[in-house]
């Protein structure tokens, strides 16, 4: 991991050595060959996606789930295949290599969010800071002052880590809005004692993406988190305002279709955004307006692409993570499949436009996911499984729900576990699922279904999450590279970083 | 120093040392539209003009106008209370206590406050006290699996003791992983 760092930054010490040879001949022939040259590892065009909490087995999951064993998610068609480390620092830690290192294994979505968007390593929960509370610049903010047109999309509250990480600068991501409050900014093990109340670090996240400008399309959900002062401040600033932050009226997949401004804020819910699944069986439903991730980074492309010197677009897929944390397959798995279909999109454009870069990766794994051997299955945590009911959107209930758990199924298992399928309530795990390899026939929840998964945890794990890329500046990734090194391919391909 | 520190000085002295022609030049070839890469230092937008700079904790309208019944606890709007539901409340001799379920997003509870108005017999707004929950404190830890329920005692503030009728709650912060 140290090594991967190591050669990050020896790559931009030996571009600046270079640099500085070529000023100090100061010859004109040099300049005219580097001309002549065309250059491939920089791109136009950058569409970063972000499954939230994919781990190289959700992959292999969803891959099974739809396409069968010999198939292949539209991300597995990307040319440039690696392997990321993710790991976080402790809070006050130096960098890798520095004396005052301190790593921690399992890392949260904000620390890994800062550490492609800043390139640093900071602790769990810290945003646009270094892990001793400095501010440090992101790419989207490096991107936007160099020209490019930006853009940031989520199925998540557009507050939360992943989105956050590049277009604020916080102490603590619990720090969202509408309001502050000094439990949730202030972080006195950083930073000694409380900062003043209008200094960036303690200011709501939701106030600061309403007037920095950072992003011109923001598409997303947690509308609950902006108010009628953000409201102003966003028109103030040109932003075409879908829905009202000062009626809390959320905006619609027809507002979006209609959307034609150069910066364009809409939010399709006070939340997160609703799951596909639940979208896919009520399509009369209200949330059945709410646009999917695909449709969100198809509209997001269509308006950022009109620019000559490009545009930067970040896309997650959150929900992979949320539903991954409620151990439970079936939304985990069609959330996966919908972000797939936002990579089709990226890619589509990219292949047809010849100057987009498009990387996929993850932020962490989630859950300890994982694909077992039919009947092989042994979890002592069965007995007291996550909680995974959301009584106020129900829409995100797991189906069915999975309150209690703890019987032994003898067919199925060498140890304690639950009910005879993921049809049953009394379920926790294995989660079962019929794959296009199985017979006409075989259902989901049946011990025929030859997929098999299972969780480890209700939480995140430390394990290496896969990158795959198309496009010019991204062969560096065909390597285990660590999370921060994602900010130096990112920037070098937009020439936002020496 | 920082690796990056170190980077960005090595850069600084380029800038410093380079004869302009020469570097504009440099730049220009370096590579189809390349221009001078964007002064990190300036990049970050660090102040926002015309936003006030909060003096503390939120409050909640609803607590100035609520006149709850003496021996009763009423529950003030949110700006979150289509995620959570507030349970069990109870106005003891020297607190409010009660339970917040989070109805939305099962994993970590990462922000949760709530406020609490304490009333004398004839409905008037006498003080407030606050619970706060907060991710990572050391004697506020959860084990296990991600918990959507939490109870929370707010204390009747010192200085109204004996003088407190009737409470109200509300949550202005929640936040989930
Ligand atoms: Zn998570």
């Amino acid at each position: 991991m140290r090594t991967s760092t190591r050669r990050g930054a020896s790559r931009r010490v030996m571009a600046a050595a270079a640099v500085a040879l070529a000023v100090v001949a100061g010859s004109v022939v040099t300049t005219a060959t580097a001309i002549a040259q065309p250059d491939h590892s920089r791109a136009k065009n950058v569409i970063y996606l972000v499954g939230d909490g994919m781990g190289r087995t959700h992959v292999d999951a969803a891959r099974q789930r739809y396409y069968g064993a010999a198939g292949k998610l539209v991300m597995e068609t990307l040319p440039t295949v690696g392997q990321v480390t993710t790991y976080a620092v402790q809070k006050t830690s130096g960098q890798p290599g520095e004396a005052d290192f301190v790593p921690e294994y399992v890392t949260d979505s904000a620390s890994s969010a800062t550490a492609w968007s800043s390139g640093v390593k900071t602790y769990n929960a810290a945003l646009g800071v270094d892990a001793k509370g400095e501010v440090v610049p992101t790419l989207m903010e490096l991107a936007k002052k160099a020209g490019y047109r930006t853009g940031n999309v989520s199925t998540a509250e557009i507050t939360d880590a992943t989105p956050a990480g590049q277009m604020s600068h916080a102490l603590a991501r619990g720090c969202q809005g509408p309001t502050y409050s000094a439990a949730a900014c202030q972080d006195l093990a950083v930073t000694g004692e409380a900062l003043p109340t209008d200094d960036v670090r303690v200011t709501p996240i939701a106030d600061q993406i309403a007037r920095n400008g950072t992003a011109d399309v923001v598409l997303g959900g947690g509308l609950a988190r902006f108010d009628a002062a953000d409201e102003e401040a966003l028109a103030a600033q040109g932003y075409e305002v879908l829905g009202s932050p000062a009626d809390q009226a959320v905006a619609t997949r027809d507002d979006l279709d209609d959307a034609d401004g150069r910066k364009v804020f809409g939010l399709f819910n006070r939340g997160n955004l609703t799951i596909e699944k639940f979208k896919r069986e009520n399509p009369n439903a209200v949330q059945a307006a709410e646009p999917s991730v695909a449709e969100m980074t198809s509209k997001a492309i269509d308006l950022l692409r009109n620019n000559k010197k490009g545009f930067y677009l970040q896309v997650e897929g959150a929900l992979i993570d949320k539903r991954s944390h409620a151990n439970d397959a079936a939304q985990t798995l069609e959330e996966m499949k919908a972000f797939d279909e936002a990579v089709r999109v990226a890619l589509n454009f990219a292949k047809k436009d010849g100057n987009t870069t498009v990387i996929v990766t993850a932020d962490h794994e989630c859950a300890g996911f994982n694909i077992i051997g039919k009947g092989s299955y042994t979890n002592a945590e069965a007995v007291t499984p996550p909680g995974n009911v959301d009584a106020g959107n129900t829409a995100n209930n797991s189906a069915p729900s999975r309150a209690a758990s703890g019987a032994l199924d003898g067919t199925r298992s060498t140890g304690p576990v639950n009910g005879s399928g993921s049809g049953n309530s009394g379920n926790f795990a294995p989660a079962t699922f019929a794959t296009p390899d199985d017979p006409e026939g075989v259902e989901d929840g049946s011990p025929e279904a030859s997929l098999w998964l299972t969780y480890l945890s209700g939480n995140h794990t430390g394990a290496a999450v896969p990158v795959f890329a198309y496009g010019p500046g991204t062969r560096d990734l065909a390597d285990t590279v660590d999370n921060t090194d994602l900010f130096d391919v990112v920037g070098h391909a937009l020439r936002v970083v020496r | 120093m920082s690796v990056r520190a170190v980077v960005l000085s090595v850069a600084a002295l380029l800038v410093a040392g380079a004869v302009g022609v020469g570097a504009t030049l440099l730049v220009r070839g370096a590579g189809p539209g390349a221009e001078q890469v964007p002064d990190p230092a300036s990049a970050a937008r660090t102040a926002f003009p015309g936003l006030t700079a909060p003096t503390g904790d939120p409050e909640l309208p609803g607590l100035a106008t609520a006149r709850p019944r003496p021996g009763t606890v009423a529950v003030v709007e949110g700006p979150f209370d289509d995620r959570l539901d507030l349970s069990g409340l109870r106005l003891a001799g020297n607190g409010v206590t009660g339970t917040v379920t989070v109805t939305s997003d099962v994993s970590e509870l990462i922000e949760l406050q709530v406020l609490a108005g304490f009333y004398d017999a004839d409905g008037k707004l006498l003080g407030t006290g606050r619970f706060t929950h907060h991710a990572g404190e050391e004697d506020h830890g959860h084990t296990g699996p991600p918990s959507e329920e939490e109870s929370f005692e707010v204390a009747v503030p010192d200085d109204l003791g004996g003088t407190v009728a009737a409470a109200a709650v509300g949550v202005p912060v929640l936040v989930n992983e």
